[in-house]
């Protein structure tokens, strides 16, 4: 597991091709990969704080690291999943336009 | 919050135990002893508990009652003080000018009792330190 | 992922290794003159769904002995097996809770 996630900056689609009705700012591919981006970052970080405070002594509960730990992988793995369907939506559609 | 700090706990309990059945065993062993080295009749001895606070070698912080382990110490050991049992037996050693010899003060079936309730609670701390590190060892199974 | 189950069983968790810890407590102190039994109220600690490190209490209604101490043995072994007995089972319906989250993103790999 990655001690922190860089960002990703999504790749951002041709006005040209988005489906009519659609708001221009917000919806779309960019936000399901920034909010993905955002929870990883946010469990990642909350786990390393459980990890140095029970490595520190200063009392957490190794249950409670346990489970921190764990949410963190998953939500690591679940962001890999939405990024590869991402990634090869897009593909698809840039093969569309050809 | 942790666990790790009720593995001491028990662990205080363990030594305070065996302090005290020690004593009880000594007790009981000199229950006719006539002659010390200090002078006069062996004097019974008792522990005293006191619980307090039994840090952990991980520990760093305390926050709350949770987080500060409350264990057992032996913070005493009394000597029996009160007058010893004076006996006539004129032909003893350590018989005195009027023919009475110092006996140890003794209680052996309250001794008794207390060693058997020693050991019971020894057994309880152990029940402890294996629950507690069954505990652990769930949590850490929690990372497969 | 967080879905409510799971953290209540985290709490659950928590609880039960706050109890555990004091049932140490009162075990190795059965003999101290003066020392009372201390716990938790478990139930009300995790219905109202409250955060952070619960109330430690005196427990009520116990036999009080000629030095002032409450310990009954009985009550705190039996608590003792209690408490590991429910951490064993909030653990392993966590465990495959958290397998079968692995094993839903998993097969969405294929497709």
């Amino acid at each position: 597991m990655p001690a922190a996630i860089s960002p990703i900056s999504a790749p951002t689609l041709p006005s040209a091709i988005r489906p009519a009705g659609e708001s221009p700012a917000g919806s779309g591919f960019q936000d399901i990969f920034s909010s993905a981006v955002a929870q990883v970052e946010s469990m990642s970080q909350r786990a390393s704080a459980t990890v140095a405070s029970f490595l520190s002594g200063e009392g957490e509960d190794l249950h409670t690291v346990a489970l921190a730990t764990q949410q963190a992988d998953l939500a690591f793995e679940m962001f890999q999943q939405v990024r590869n369907k991402v990634v090869s939506a897009y593909q698809e559609i840039l093969k569309m336009q050809m | 919050m942790s666990l790790f700090s009720a593995l001491s706990v028990g662990a205080s309990g363990m030594a305070a135990q065996r302090a005290r059945a020690e004593l009880l065993v000594e007790n009981m062993a000199n229950a006719e002893t006539t002659r010390t080295p200090e002078g006069g009749p062996y004097r019974r001895k008792d522990v005293v508990f006191e619980s307090g606070s039994v840090e952990s070698p991980f520990s760093s912080v305390f926050h709350s009652q949770l987080d500060a382990p409350v264990g057992v110490t032996v913070s005493d050991v009394i000597t029996d003080a009160s007058e010893p049992e004076r006996r006539y037996m004129p032909g003893h050693p350590d018989a005195d000018k009027d023919g009475y010899v110092a006996f140890p003060k003794m209680n052996p079936a309250e001794d008794m009792v207390d060693l058997m309730g020693s050991a019971r609670t020894y057994e309880a701390n152990v029940a402890a330190i294996g629950a507690v590190k069954d505990m652990i060892q769930r949590s850490i199974d929690l990372l497969h | 992922m967080i879905d409510r189950l799971s953290g209540q069983l985290e709490r659950y968790l928590d609880l039960l290794s706050a109890r555990q810890k004091l049932v140490a407590s009162n075990i190795a102190n059965a003999d101290t003159p003066g020392y009372h039994t201390q716990d938790i109220d478990f139930q009300s600690e995790f219905q109202n769904a409250a955060t952070g490190t619960p109330n430690v209490l005196e427990v009520a209604g116990l036999a009080m002995k000629n030095d002032g101490n409450n310990v009954s043995l009985d009550r705190e072994s039996r608590l003792l097996a209690e408490n590991a007995l429910r951490f064993n089972a909030a653990t392993g319906l966590l465990r495959s809770q958290i397998s079968s989250v692995r094993a839903a993103i998993k097969e969405g790999q294929g497709s």
